[in-house]
């Protein structure tokens, strides 16, 4: 299959680019030590955990603890910010006044200042008055973040639809809910995907932002493992390399969905 | 069926100018009446069509549909909608969905049909406009004149006591407008209440009981087809005959 065959190329090409920069580097003779043997045990290692928890047997490292909750903030905030997206796209469309200025003021309002400022806020303020995590507020401040990207995006796929298209849909006798649900929002959907990945993509970089809220993540047991062992470019690169598992895939994924879609081309 | 008295409508340009559309038009078609209204561009003639399921809204008189009229806010205008088929100039079929699926879609959400029961209307009238072979394929494989027979198939599924075309063979090759005609022309001879924008006089002249000839929203000349393509009265009608003919 050549879906295979080009994801391969491309990781390829990365891998060569990532090891020339390497290559180079060292060639400089900066004298450091390189400590790659001290990786393996962060990503995953058998034995004791503790003395409570004594008993031998394979368990997860540091990074990859880290990794798991960068995973799970970042698949909750993309589902979040998906329906928020959607429900705020086509609340810019809409004939009422209230609703568009809301919608507005909501997408205004959050991309015209900074995520990190967006997280301390609903952490310290929203989060003592709820009474939330810090998952919890981490994941709200991504999902509305990105709903306020994805509302703007999914505006944008309703408009570029052909209006003939709702007219046919309202001259059937489809209510406008219908109408949305059956035939606008589906073939906005398949023309937006390429924005949504890139946003997602971004969503999940951006994710490494909640460190600041003692949110355990892939970024924040990255600098714990730094602090221990200063080992600073290993873990980093590490890191780093564990991001791109993550937003390759997605990449991937968006490309085969793509590719499943354009059947009705 | 229907009844139109003394509909205005208006419509502002993107340059803030104002357009008539439609003049104090008023017009009664009969249950099983073919009526074709004809006319220059921007005479009013598409806009009369979806005023009449109230795609426009018209700025006063009133249209009445079967007992209902339309400018009360309190009919559900999607049961009238449903009552009404209406096929476009450029078809506006459903890209995403395969051609069985154009058809079935609102007779599911919309007459709350069973899938079977709606594939089975489907396929009887896929097969009435002979496009049967194509139930799988999607609307982007089909040349123009097949898209237009599901359409008017999509419409008909609803089981429309009224069907509108508004220009509906306007965007098609020449060699394909025929195959559309012949599915209108059966349909008028069923005795369906139709009223067909179109600037094919063939049909007009064929199958119409009723033919409207419009100019800047008001209707200038109406009659049977007989007499209105023979013995045209008015000097309008006799200059834009003499264009298209």
């Amino acid at each position: 299959m050549s879906f295979n065959k080009r994801s391969l190329i491309t990781l390829a090409i990365l891998a060569i680019i990532v090891g020339s920069a390497y290559y180079f580097f060292a060639r400089k003779g900066i004298t450091y030590i390189w400590h790659w043997e001290s990786i393996p045990e962060m990503l995953v290692y058998y034995g004791a955990k503790s003395a409570e928890d004594a008993e031998p047997r394979l368990r997860m490292g540091i990074l990859m603890i880290g990794f798991v909750l960068t995973l799970q903030i970042s698949i909750f905030s993309i589902i979040f910010g998906i329906i928020i997206g959607t429900i705020v796209g086509i609340a810019r469309l809409s004939n009422e006044p209230v609703t568009r200025g809301l919608s507005a003021a909501y997408v205004e309002l959050i991309r015209n200042t900074p995520l990190l400022v967006q997280i301390y806020i609903i952490y310290f303020f929203v989060g003592s008055l709820l009474r939330l995590s810090a998952f919890a507020a981490g994941t709200a401040a991504l999902s509305i973040f990105a709903g306020a990207y994805v509302g703007e995006i999914v505006r944008a796929g309703i408009q570029s639809i052909h209006k003939g298209q709702m007219e046919a849909s309202r001259s059937l006798g489809m209510t406008y809910a219908r109408a949305m649900r059956h035939i606008i929002l589906p073939q906005a959907f398949k023309r937006i995907i390429p924005p949504l990945a890139g946003q997602f993509i971004s969503l999940i970089k951006d994710s490494s932002l909640v460190s600041v809220i003692a949110l355990a993540d892939l970024m924040f047991q990255g600098q714990q493992a730094v602090a221990r062992t200063y080992h600073a470019f290993e873990i980093y690169f590490t890191v780093a390399a564990l991001y791109l598992v993550m937003t390759f895939a997605l990449s991937m994924a968006t490309q085969y969905i793509e590719r499943r879609l354009a059947i009705s081309d | 069926m229907i009844k139109a008295h003394h509909v205005y409508k208006t419509f502002k340009t993107s340059d803030r100018r104002e357009v008539k559309a439609l003049v104090d038009f008023s017009t009664d078609i009969e249950k099983g009446e073919v009526v074709v209204i004809i006319g220059p561009s921007g005479s009013g003639k598409s806009t009369f069509l979806r005023c009449l399921n109230r795609l426009e809204e018209v700025d006063s008189g009133e249209i009445i549909i079967d007992g209902v009229n339309l400018n009360d806010k309190r009919e559900n205008i999607n049961k009238i909608r449903e009552e009404i088929g209406m096929v476009f100039q450029l078809f506006n079929l459903f890209p995403h969905k395969t051609v069985l699926e154009n058809v079935t879609l609102a007779q599911t959400v919309v007459r709350k049909r069973t899938k079977n029961e709606a594939s089975e209307v489907a396929r009887g009238l896929l097969k009435k406009v002979g496009i049967l072979e194509k139930e799988n394929v999607y609307p982007a494989q089909l040349s123009g004149g097949q898209q237009q027979r599901v359409a008017i198939a999509r419409a008909l599924a609803m089981h429309p006591k009224i069907m509108m075309f508004d220009e509906a063979t306007s965007a098609l090759d020449p060699e394909m407008i025929g195959e559309v005609l012949d599915v209108m022309k059966t349909l008028a001879r069923e005795g369906m209440t139709m009223v067909v924008v179109t600037h094919e006089m063939g049909f007009a002249r064929e199958v119409s009981d009723r033919v409207i000839f419009m100019d800047e929203g008001q209707i200038v000349e109406e009659g049977t087809a007989e007499h209105f393509f023979e013995n045209p009265v008015h000097e309008r009608t006799k200059l834009f005959l003499s264009q298209i003919l």
